[in-house]
């Protein structure tokens, strides 16, 4: 992992086109401010994951279980 | 990638891919949607078709090209909450520059267990916007704690 030290107001470029800020320290939190292309997807970590996490199960579907779930929907 | 693909005929251009759920599919170009940026953990997969599961159901199958093992069940997350309207998707619908509104196609990824279809979920809040009409599409996603990435379509016992 590459590891830099920042003062507040000073920033870093990632390529070209991602710019990350730092704003502000507040005790143990610090606000960043990233200004990266429309198509590049910025996230907390633990959002990301989730989705991550989320998309790689909804992956692993079946087509019996699907088949077997729209005869129930046309039921109810 | 490109292995997967039969040399397109000169006069259709249609593709032949062998998909894990659907045996060997034709695709025309035109069907080709790209999800630019990929779908979270998939990133680098971007050309999807909309499958349709059967007729009356609620469900479409968003089928990989790039990988044609991979694809998801999806639906219209209208079909589970009427009152879905996380206010990001307007702001990205307007990003994405529809010529018409009705161009626009939301879908919400469904989690069905293997064998366990009864506990299937939808991921409210990582929906895929698709402008059906210039074929673009991508996952976004909502922080909103009315969404859940696991809100549970079916009651726990019918």
């Amino acid at each position: 992992m590459l590891i830099l030290t920042r003062k507040i107001g000073e920033g870093l470029f990632i390529g070209d086109d991602i710019r990350i800020t730092i704003l502000e320290v507040r005790g143990k939190q610090i606000r960043l401010g990233i200004e990266a292309p429309a198509n590049v997807v910025v996230l907390r970590e633990e959002i990301y994951r989730r989705i991550q996490e989320e998309n790689l199960q909804a992956a692993e579907a079946r087509g019996v279980d699907v088949t077997q779930l729209a005869k129930l929907w046309k039921r109810e | 990638m490109a292995k997967n693909f039969s040399t397109p005929s000169a006069e259709t251009s249609t593709m032949s891919i062998t998909t894990r759920h659907f045996g060997v599919i034709q695709v025309r170009p035109d069907q080709v949607i790209l999800l630019e940026p990929g779908l979270l953990g998939f990133g680098q997969y971007h050309r999807y078709i909309l499958i349709e599961h059967q007729r009356e159901s609620p469900f479409l199958w968003l089928q990989c090209l790039d990988n044609p093992d991979l694809a998801f069940v999806v639906t219209d997350p209208l079909c589970l909450l009427p009152e879905y309207r996380p206010p990001q998707l307007a702001r990205v619908i307007e990003e994405m520059k529809p010529e018409s509104p009705e161009d626009m196609k939301i879908l919400v990824i469904l989690t069905i267990p293997p064998g366990r279809p009864q506990e299937m979920t939808a991921n409210l809040m990582g929906p895929v916007v698709i402008d059906l009409k210039r074929r673009r599409g991508r996952q976004i996603v909502v922080e909103d704690p009315r969404y859940s990435h696991k809100y549970r379509v079916l009651p726990e016992k019918v």
